[in-house]
């Protein structure tokens, strides 16, 4: 049985949801590219940013 | 494909001193039996240490150094290597350097159970279920990255609260003669304003936004600026409010936090420690293991376990009552930020403003974290404190408000710090509608990645459930205990259950006899492995059918046999019912018994080794080390001499249990001869001549001692006694395919595979 990452769960989710901002998915994807980071510290960044456009 | 055993190599590793050898083949499966204390969960202990870095059961503090043969000499290596059929396999050597992270992969596989932790994950809680599937599914990264998301939408909750506390000041400020504060009717109010001042009135918001027109229209100058920010602070003092405090919602958690069941909570890790020792009976039977009191196991079994049910139940409460008053320290936090940025603005138009009170020193959060109860004296006395500084402030702000009978300049005045505080509402106004969208998106978001976790785990569990259900029914047909699943238990709780003659239990231990537990396990066991492993082909079950009936040892034996034929297994047992009928079962399983255990030997199985020793021997010959080769020599002849002992039966004295693994040399020599009088006297003039000089090896140039002390000037010798031994070695073997096949006890004993030659044994040329 496949084991989805976490990455590849998020991303397939946010590919198959309606109505968010388009580029959303690649924003995440290069977001949890990056290796220390604060990560929920820079996906609320993420969001301001996609809500604020 | 994912990858079998093809051999492992264990050397001054647990109860081996020396080093032994396990061939699996190309990868075949193997039923090893052996009576307790013969060694055989060595191969467990080896692969488990490979494959995971650690022996669970020597992960205890202190019990590290077991890993390594306790009486291995303090220069020699402990080392472990695996060969598979892929890339995994390789050599460990001890200590273990190998990073924690390596095993990340592995763990999430399943392949070892062992009889006394079997049913280890049944008799897990729901929460620890949780985890450990949590681990397996490889669902903690997910789980992980859930959390983040859920941190970031709680940081962006508060962001748009304090954005609409701020902008809720402002509308309050703005309200004087609107009923509603909205853009048009703010507008037609300045309309009014500027109507009855003479000036042009502004066509819409953003025109008053806009500093330019104020400077134009209202003709503002610097010192107009100056007043306007007094103004402005009157207007904002003039706004305060009273932060909410419901007294209730803290009334209620200081009562849950104070009860006897939440004071348990930090004793959980303690009682589920204790339920584990008291399951795997680590303890002294009878005694509680946190006082060494005499206890009765069962109702100690039953007090551990209601307790825990206890404090999961505490926990699920204290998390109902957090979440209010998180927002109501919020409010408080909010509260004290704001009054303290209009201290700081008065303090700065040099106007004075008594100290905002400091919060309580015991911070909610604080207390809420270490489940405590909140002081709610403190807190209402803060308050108070604070309704005495708004006072103050009031009266303050009373005193910086314009005069009643300002004159047009003054009106002008007003006019112009209306307009800055407009400016400031619709920033704030922005700002809270950036935070409200950026919230919503994190609602979003956050909301349908926890439903498709739920989703997805759901779709799993019923995958897992289906499998782990075909076999126990395999193990248990016709007993109206059946459709084992696994199902979701609240957020983070997972749990067993099973129809009970139509009743459904959850968990199934009240209805459930230990041997059906124990088939639950291995059904639990084989379903996680079929369902997730992605690397490791072989599954290991070590004595786990201590509690079966021969009836459920037969079902056993054939679901290994016929339903995991696809996989390599390697079965452990004591029990030689069940290894007989696992052999028979399974023919071509590869079949190895250990017969005993000395602390100078290591285990010894009925697999000889002669030839292996032979070569090892050579070996260390030829890299001068005579000493070597001479201990290993003679450890060749033993063997070779046991064997053909063993394989013609010859007439030794009768010895008692293990004591014919330790037989002297000497023994074996004469049991030879008389077995070869007895069955084939022509050939003994032939093989007379060898055993003679092997003799006078034995005593001389495979005699360790005597040797140790000649140092290496018998190198030419010990090569002549290994030569004598491969001639001896050769004699029961066929010319012509080099290969031997003993059927014990027969008078044609000695057979080989291409079935040229025949007992009594070929003699060279």
């Amino acid at each position: 049985m496949h084991r989805p990452s976490a990455d590849e769960f998020l991303l397939t989710l946010l590919e198959s949801l309606e109505d968010l901002p388009p580029d959303l998915a690649q924003r995440f994807a290069e977001l949890l590219k990056k290796d220390h980071v604060d990560r929920s510290a820079a996906i609320r960044q993420l969001f301001e940013d996609a809500g604020g456009e | 494909m994912n990858e079998k055993l093809q051999r492992l190599v264990m050397h001054a590793f647990r109860g081996i001193p020396n080093e032994m050898t396990f061939d699996f083949g190309t990868g075949e499966s193997t039923v090893v039996y052996g009576d307790n204390g013969t060694g055989k969960s060595t191969i467990a202990d080896a692969l488990e240490w490979y494959f995971t870095g650690e022996i669970e059961m020597l992960s205890h503090e202190g019990r590290q150094h077991a890993v390594r043969y306790v009486g291995a000499d303090s220069d020699g290596t402990t080392s472990v290597e695996v060969l598979t059929s892929g890339a995994l396999g390789g050599k460990v050597v001890f200590p273990d350097e190998r990073p924690p992270d390596m095993f990340h992969a592995l763990r999430r596989e399943t392949f070892l159970l062992r009889g006394r932790t079997l049913a280890d994950f049944v008799n897990k809680t729901k929460t620890e279920k949780w985890k450990a599937l949590v681990e397996i599914l490889g669902l903690d990264a997910i789980e992980s990255l859930r959390e983040d998301l859920q941190r970031a939408r709680n940081d962006l909750r508060k962001t748009t609260k304090t954005a609409e506390e701020e902008v809720r000041v402002y509308r309050r400020a703005l309200s004087a003669g609107i009923d509603t504060v909205t853009e048009e009717a703010v507008v037609a109010n300045l309309r009014q304003i500027c109507g009855m001042l003479g000036v042009d009135p502004p066509h819409s918001l953003d025109q008053v936004v806009d500093p330019s027109w104020i400077t134009t229209a209202v003709g503002a100058s610097a010192g107009v600026s100056a007043s306007s920010d007094r103004e402005n602070l009157g207007a904002d003092i003039n706004a305060l409010g009273a932060p909410a405090f419901d007294q209730k919602a803290f009334a209620a958690w200081n009562e849950l936090v104070s009860s006897n069941r939440a004071r348990q909570l930090p004793r959980a890790s303690l009682v589920r420690e204790a339920k584990r020792l008291v399951e795997t009976q680590s303890i002294e039977a009878g005694r509680c293991p946190l006082c060494g009191q005499k206890v009765d196991q069962k109702v100690l079994a039953r007090k551990i376990e209601s307790a825990l049910v206890e404090m999961m139940e505490a926990a699920r409460d204290l998390e109902r009552f957090r979440d209010p008053i998180i927002e109501e320290a919020d409010g408080l936090e909010s509260a004290h930020e704001l009054r303290q940025a209009i201290h700081d603005r008065a303090r700065e138009l040099q106007l004075e403003l008594p100290p905002v009170p400091a919060q309580p020193d015991a911070r909610v959060r604080d207390q809420l974290e270490a489940l405590a109860p909140v002081a709610i004296d403190t807190i209402a006395s803060y308050l108070a404190d604070l309704r005495r500084w708004d006072k103050a402030a009031a009266k303050l702000g009373r005193q910086i408000s314009p005069a009643t009978d300002s004159t047009r300049d003054s009106q002008l005045m007003m006019l112009a710090a209306l307009c800055q505080q407009i400016n400031a509402w619709q920033r704030a106004e922005k700002k809270h509608a950036d935070a409200r969208r950026a919230l919503a998106l994190a609602e979003t978001v956050f909301d349908a990645y926890q439903l498709k976790q739920k989703e997805d785990l759901g779709h799993l569990l019923e995958e897992i459930s289906g499998r782990v259900a075909k076999i126990y029914t395999a193990l248990h047909p016709g007993e109206d205990l059946d459709a084992v699943s696994i199902e979701p238990w609240t957020a983070k709780g997972v749990e067993l259950a099973i129809n009970f003659f139509g009743s459904r239990q959850r968990p199934p231990h009240g209805v459930l006899s230990e041997s059906h537990l124990n088939s639950l396990a291995i059904a639990l066991f084989l379903a996680m492995a079929a369902s997730f492993n992605e690397q490791l082909g072989f599954l290991i079950l070590d004595d786990v059918i201590n509690s079966f009936d021969v009836e459920h040892r037969g079902r056993l034996a054939e679901l290994l046999a016929d339903g995991f034929s696809d996989w390599q297994l390697i079965v452990l047992t004591h029990d030689q019912q069940f290894f007989e009928h696992l052999s028979r079962r399974a023919p071509s399983w590869r079949k190895i018994e250990f017969t005993s255990w000395s602390h100078a030997s290591g285990p010894r199985t009925t697999k000889y080794e002669a030839s292996g020793m032979l070569a090892a021997a050579r070996e260390r010959l030829q890299s001068d080390d005579v000493q070597g080769a001479a201990t290993k020599g003679r450890r060749a002849l033993e063997e070779l001499l046991q064997e053909v002992c063993e394989a013609l039966w010859a007439p030794l004295p009768f010895r008692r249990g293990q004591a014919n693994d330790k037989r002297e040399i000497g023994e074996l020599f004469m049991g030879l001869r008389r077995a070869l009088k007895e069955h084939a006297k022509s050939q003994l003039p032939t093989v007379e001549p060898i055993v003679k000089h092997l003799e006078a090896d034995v005593g001389a140039t495979l005699n360790v001692a005597a040797h140790a002390s000649r140092g290496r000037s018998g190198a030419g010798e010990v090569k002549s006694a290994l030569e004598r031994i491969e001639a001896l070695d050769a004699l029961w073997s066929c010319p012509a395919c080099r290969t031997r096949v003993w059927h014990k006890g027969t008078p044609d004993a000695a057979r080989c595979r291409c079935g040229k030659s025949a007992f009594p044994p070929v003699v060279a040329g």
